[in-house]
């Protein structure tokens, strides 16, 4: 699952312009699904039958997308005025290297030599930041990129610390990974597998994902804030690397299911599964949409803890991926098991 | 191997002011195919000498600093995050979220540590936080690192469009590969002046090394080759110059006229492109220093126009790097050890 990950993280796939990453998903799923769909917001949505066949199938949701840059304009000088797609943190952008498929660039900050004191003190704008292909007209940088063209940092994957990993995209191409991983066995029930588009822009592709296939269960899985650093106080650490699977029972749009939340947290227990939960509501996930969708679905949610999520050093521990994955797994068998 | 694979290799060597050792056994190598000796010094500055047929003749130094902005670690916490104070003058609003490497003898990756932004007040989010207040992130619980250890940023060199690349440590990284450049234009024996190529330590802080490599050589010329500010659209327009407009040749009291005026006839003479840069007092070079040093110098400035100084992009154009190699090759093959302020 990790060189799968790894291989994820490596493609580019803003919000908007998933299409490469839906390409790898299919030509990977595809070997081992009995259906497969998409729709017109670009969707991939994956059937595996299992070994139990009940009234409905469960689904299992992932989102494809990324934070990324959309350009927006091209400057006399060749420089991309661009907008973010998903919530990049801007303080995270200054300085740091970007790509538009091949081309790279940077996102621009004068030398500090430039600046004033009072500038030192405050972050620039987002409408003022600039990106810098190296161009210096107009005309060479129509040659290279156009309007309406999506980015992402550009960013390589290390691995680091006490079994972490740094990537850009780990949120959420390692829910992708945990879903391709599980496609592989066949599932102890009919499940869906569904990789959505345009999570980061607002849960958009699960409203329609979840309207097609109507589940009465959802499990999503998916990376979430971390905010255990140094000099952070504990209120607000939200969850911890290391520490085990993320188990939420409420964010910012959703309030999961309590059966599903406890048979979680018992599998976690009885299989010696570390996990936690998180101490801060914020934040929401696709099952904001899912859980609403048609008379409403039973939802619940797995996710890694991930720190600097949204920017291009997003890093998760090896030991807590595997903690989802097998919490994951066992959601799974548990659902089979409640249905005789 | 090309130019930009040369820029890559020089721009990895971690060399923070007051720790080039290391890079300076490597720039040592480039040096060697080009120059009749080579000396390393205590502060570890490089110096490659090339001497010419002529009996008494005059000696031009090359200087390009090896030395670059960093870090240094302040303060070791118990959770595996450091402490760190910048070596060079740094913006800290471009730090948040950025890679470095931490310069132990095996050295440490680390991530210069964010608080997520729902967890600040918009009003926090539009401040900028101080960099005593930063950390890094090693993402070791016992990390073995001691105070003084220094930390380099990890951007590794992108090459962007138009002939332009982007890496850490252009400053200065880019002045000695227009030397090093220069010098492989140049056939020894055909010479009328020696050379002398100076790749020295510590310029962001003191100029240490080049004053007293300067004060050692004893040249009659001086050419510090440096970077200056390319315009962007967010730097003001008058203390900016054109990126790709080729070499900046420097004028002002820090700075020969004569010198500065052959330089510019050579430019012309060899259809080399050139902007004038006028600066008005502390050039903040090594070519204020050596200026001064001994019995002093005849100084001139060669400065590549740099966007992004002092951040982990900062962006160059390959040809302004040709431009000031062959400036420096042109002048020298035909420099008779006088120079004339006529324009």
């Amino acid at each position: 699952m990790l060189d799968l990950l790894k291989t994820l993280c490596c493609m580019d796939g803003p919000s908007g312009a998933e299409d490469v990453v839906r390409e790898f998903i299919r030509s990977h799923a595809a070997h081992f699904a009995d259906d497969i769909r998409t729709d017109a917001m670009g969707n991939l949505m994956v059937f595996r039958k299992g070994i139990k066949h009940p009234a409905k199938p469960v689904m299992l949701c992932a989102h494809m997308d990324e934070v990324g840059f959309i350009i927006k304009r091209i400057t006399n000088e060749g420089m991309l005025k661009f907008g973010f797609t998903g919530g990049v943190d801007p303080r995270v952008a200054l300085g740091r290297a970007v790509r538009f498929g091949q081309v790279k660039g940077i996102v621009g900050i004068k030398a500090v030599h430039l600046t004033t004191a009072s500038e030192r003190e405050h972050m620039p704008k987002t409408k003022d930041l600039y990106i810098d292909i190296g161009v210096t007209s107009k005309d060479e940088a129509l040659a290279k990129v156009q309007p309406g063209d999506y980015g992402t940092f550009d960013s390589d994957i290390v691995e680091f610390g006490d079994g972490l990993l740094k990537a850009k995209a780990i949120d959420d191409r390692f829910g992708c990974a945990v879903l391709l991983a599980l496609l592989r066995d066949k599932p102890p029930l009919d499940t869906w597998f569904v990789f959505t588009v345009q999570e980061e822009a607002g849960l958009r592709g699960a409203a329609t994902a979840a309207f097609a296939l109507r589940p009465d269960l959802c499990l999503v899985v998916e990376g979430t804030t971390a905010a255990d650093l140094a000099e952070v106080p504990p209120h607000k650490q939200v969850c911890a690397l290391g520490k085990g699977a993320v188990i939420p029972f409420m964010d910012g749009r959703t309030i999961y299911d309590e059966g599903l939340f406890d048979m979680l947290r018992q599998a976690a227990e009885t299989q010696d599964i570390p996990w936690q939960t998180k101490h801060m509501i914020a934040g929401g996930t696709d099952a904001g949409r899912i859980h609403m969708a048609c008379a409403g679905a039973r939802t619940v949610g797995l996710a890694v803890p991930v720190r600097y999520i949204h920017s291009p050093v997003s890093t998760a521990a090896l030991s807590d991926m595997r903690d989802v994955y097998a919490l994951a797994r066992a959601f799974l068998e548990g659902i089979a098991q409640s249905i005789e | 191997m090309n130019q930009i694979e040369i820029l890559e290799q020089l721009c990895a060597l971690p060399g923070v002011a007051g720790f080039e050792h290391e890079a300076a056994a490597t720039v040592a190598k480039y040096l060697h195919p080009l120059v009749n000796k080579v000396d390393i010094d205590s502060f570890g500055t490089v110096t490659g000498t090339l001497i010419c047929p002529v009996a008494g003749a005059k000696t031009v130094l090359l200087d390009a600093h090896l030395d670059q902005i960093g870090f240094v670690v302040t303060k070791v916490l118990e959770n595996g995050f450091l402490r760190f104070a910048p070596v060079g003058g740094v913006d800290p609003r471009m730090l948040l979220g950025c890679e470095v490497t931490i310069l132990t003898q095996k050295p440490i990756y680390g991530i210069v540590s964010c608080m997520p932004p729902h967890l600040l007040k918009s009003s926090e989010q539009e401040k900028a936080v101080p960099i005593h207040e930063m950390l890094i992130d090693t993402g070791l619980s016992h990390p073995q690192v001691s105070v003084g250890t220094p930390v380099v940023f990890r951007q590794p060199l992108v090459e962007l469009s138009g002939g332009a690349v982007a890496s850490k440590c252009l400053d200065d990284r880019a002045g000695i590969l227009a030397i090093l450049q220069a010098l492989e234009q140049i056939d020894r024996k055909m010479l009328h002046v020696n050379v002398v190529a100076m790749f020295s330590a510590q310029e962001e802080v003191t100029s240490v090394g080049a004053t007293a490599g300067a004060f050692r050589a004893k040249p009659d010329y001086a050419i510090a080759v440096d970077v200056s500010h390319a315009s962007t659209p967010d730097a003001p327009a008058g203390e900016t110059f054109d990126f790709g407009g080729g070499v900046m040749i420097g004028m002002g009291p820090n700075m020969n006229t004569a010198f500065a005026k052959s330089l510019m006839r050579t430019a012309r003479a060899h259809d080399i492109a050139y902007q004038i840069e006028v600066m008005e007092g502390n050039t903040g070079t090594n070519a204020w220093g050596m200026q001064i040093a001994g019995y002093g110098t005849a100084q001139a400035i060669l400065s590549i126009p740099l966007r992004y100084m002092h951040t982990p992009v900062e962006t160059v154009k390959l040809s302004d790097i040709d431009a000031t190699a062959n400036l420096i090759a042109g002048f020298l093959k035909d420099f008779h050890g006088e120079v004339y302020p006529y324009a």
